[in-house]
């Protein structure tokens, strides 16, 4: 399936050390556009860790430090003149917990872009609000109250929003941590279809997630971490009906957790 | 074993009886002995405070001496205060949170602003009156105690600051930085408004605390009452209000002065101003919990 599509992200040997403690041993994953990857693993594993190289959001954390090659679109971003400003602006993460802004619901959407100079007109930024909402399936939710708090929607509707903001940025890839895990299971479907949407559209999607269903109902590959290890990846029906490793098979069949 | 499962929960009950009573005592005869401050003050000075022309006489005058001119300069000294401390404050408070490595030289000046918040005021004072008023050369003047309070209210305000700064969940600093945005940025249009509601109850209480300050004036701005001319333009001139090179006496100060020289007259203007001063730092703290409340309501829910 990789094969057919354009490769995005691919990692090298990637490793994460927290002080002197290796949270991530060298990893090899490669992503590519319009498909989304899962990752699932015990807690601990260090997906979020893992998640958290590619778009150098480890740089946050004070003694954090990051190895080998992180390779978008052909470049390694794994240096230190990158921009990770720039970077992010294509490179997208939506978080566990929803974080809307303490702002309105049109404010949060165009905050980033704003600030990156990309509104010229009160046109394109009503434009923008509306097709990110649409996207991320909210716009028929909140469209009358556009300007009301976003902390006055539902936790489902928050992390829409989340979604809809990072879209407002037109990233080519999107990293969720774990973004259903605060909702219930009819917001979690609404979020999963727009994942799902999203692809469709061309975007490159990786996943953190604890939830089986959920993995085989988004994703196109699944890796599946155990401390610290990449040790299995593939096709997703692949991993689920026929895994190979051991440890993969104890943790499907739920021998831990 | 449903028996003792009622005992059991009958116990707890009587407990939390006998705790509740105890802390609403406790509470009680706090609030009582606040109340009982506050009525004493207030019979003894409110009658003067009230007397026509106690709030708009010169000090100086013969007939009615008033304080007009300490109001004014407690008010003009609590300008430059803020004017002076907000700014370093807020500075320091987010250097501290968002930019300072974690290591050692940062882990003592937190220690360091925390020891300073313990200082006493004396102290402060007389070390402003070496520094601000003899190294500086800016004499006895509204500079030189607006300085020392500045002194006086920085560690305080700094871990206001901090404290708010810090209270920010760390989802909405990681959301913003995730977005592509700069630290500043995310400091400044993300945590800042986040934080403000706080921030401006702690200006406010604190400006409060400077409000009454007295032993940080004394040897800084001076202690005799200010003559005051307010139609002065000449903005050089010892008289003219608005020049902060004058010496100046505070409300705070007017009170231990007229202690210092007990006569029956003193002592009535003195209890005038403690009412006035009182009740301008009640104000002060029933603003900050206003203006508080008036800016988290906006900010969640417009
Ligand atoms: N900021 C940090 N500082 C130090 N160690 C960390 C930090 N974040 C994660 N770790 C360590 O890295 C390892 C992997 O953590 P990570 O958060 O990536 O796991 P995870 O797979 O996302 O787990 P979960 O499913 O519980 O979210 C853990 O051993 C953890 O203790
Ligand atoms: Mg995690």
């Amino acid at each position: 399936m990789t094969n057919t599509r354009d490769i995005i992200l691919t990692t090298e040997d990637v490793t994460v050390t927290y002080g002197t403690h290796e949270a991530l041993h060298p990893t090899n994953l490669t992503f590519a556009a319009g498909e989304v990857t899962a990752l699932i693993g015990p807690s601990g594993c260090g997906k979020s860790t893992f998640l958290r190289c590619l778009n150098l959001m480890n740089r946050e954390i004070p003694h954090c430090a990051v190895g080998g090659h992180i390779n978008y679109h052909g470049h390694d971003i794994n240096t230190p003149k990158e921009n990770l400003y720039e970077l992010r602006k294509s490179i997208g993460m939506v978080f566990q917990q929803p974080t809307p802004f303490r702002k309105s619901i049109r404010e949060n959407i165009l905050f980033a872009p704003k600030r990156h100079g990309r509104i010229r007109s009160k046109e394109q930024a009503d434009e923008l609000v509306e097709t990110s909402l649409k996207q991320a399936a909210l716009w028929d939710e909140v469209k009358d109250k556009l300007d009301r708090s976003a902390y006055a929607l539902s936790g489902g509707q928050q992390q829409r929003l989340c979604i809809a903001r990072t879209l407002a940025m037109k990233p080519d890839v999107i990293l969720y941590d774990e973004p259903c895990s605060a909702l219930d299971p009819l917001s979690t479907m609404s979020v999963e279809e727009t994942i799902r949407d999203i692809a469709s559209t061309g975007i490159c999607e990786a996943i953190v997630t604890h939830n089986m269903e959920q993995a085989t109902r988004v994703s196109d590959r699944t890796a599946f971490f155990y401390v610290g290890d990449m040790v299995e990846t593939g096709p997703t029906k692949q991993i689920f009906s026929n895994p190979k490793d051991q440890k993969l098979v104890d943790y499907l069949t739920g021998r831990f957790g | 074993m449903t028996r003792d499962l009622d005992a059991h929960a009958a116990k707890i009950g009587k407990q939390d009886k006998i705790a509740t009573g105890i802390l609403t005592l406790i509470v009680g005869l706090v609030l009582a002995l606040l109340a009982a401050i506050v009525v004493y003050i207030l019979f003894q000075g409110l009658g003067k405070m009230l007397t026509p022309g106690f709030l708009t006489n010169s000090p100086l005058d013969d007939e009615n001496p008033g304080i007009s001119f300490e109001l004014f300069d407690s008010f003009y000294m609590l300008l430059w205060t803020l004017l002076f401390s907000v700014p370093i404050s807020l500075g320091a408070a987010i250097f501290l949170v968002e930019y300072a490595p974690e290591n050692w030289v940062t882990a003592a000046a937190k220690t360091a602003i925390e020891t300073l918040s313990s200082l006493p005021s004396i102290v402060v004072g007389m070390f402003g009156s070496l520094f601000f008023v003899v190294v500086c050369n800016f004499h006895v003047s509204i500079l030189s105690g607006a300085l020392a309070l500045t002194m006086f209210n920085i560690p305080i305000l700094v871990r206001t600051i901090q404290q708010a700064l810090e209270d920010v969940p760390r989802s909405q600093r990681d959301a913003s930085l995730a977005m592509g945005l700069t630290r500043w940025e995310t400091t400044t249009k993300i945590l800042l408004p986040a934080a403000m509601p706080a921030i401006v109850t702690g200006v406010v209480i604190s400006a409060g605390r400077v409000f009454g300050e007295a032993a940080a004036l004394i040897f800084t701005s001076g202690s005799a009452p200010a003559r005051l001319n307010f139609a002065s333009t000449n903005f050089g001139s010892p008289t003219n209000p608005w020049n902060i090179f004058r010496p100046a006496e505070t409300m705070a100060v007017h009170i231990w002065k007229l202690r210092m020289e007990p006569s029956q007259g003193n002592d009535v203007i003195a209890w005038g101003c403690a009412a006035m001063l009182m009740i301008c730092i009640l104000l002060f703290n029933v603003l900050a919990r206003v203006l508080g409340k008036a800016l988290a309501k906006k900010m969640t829910a417009e």
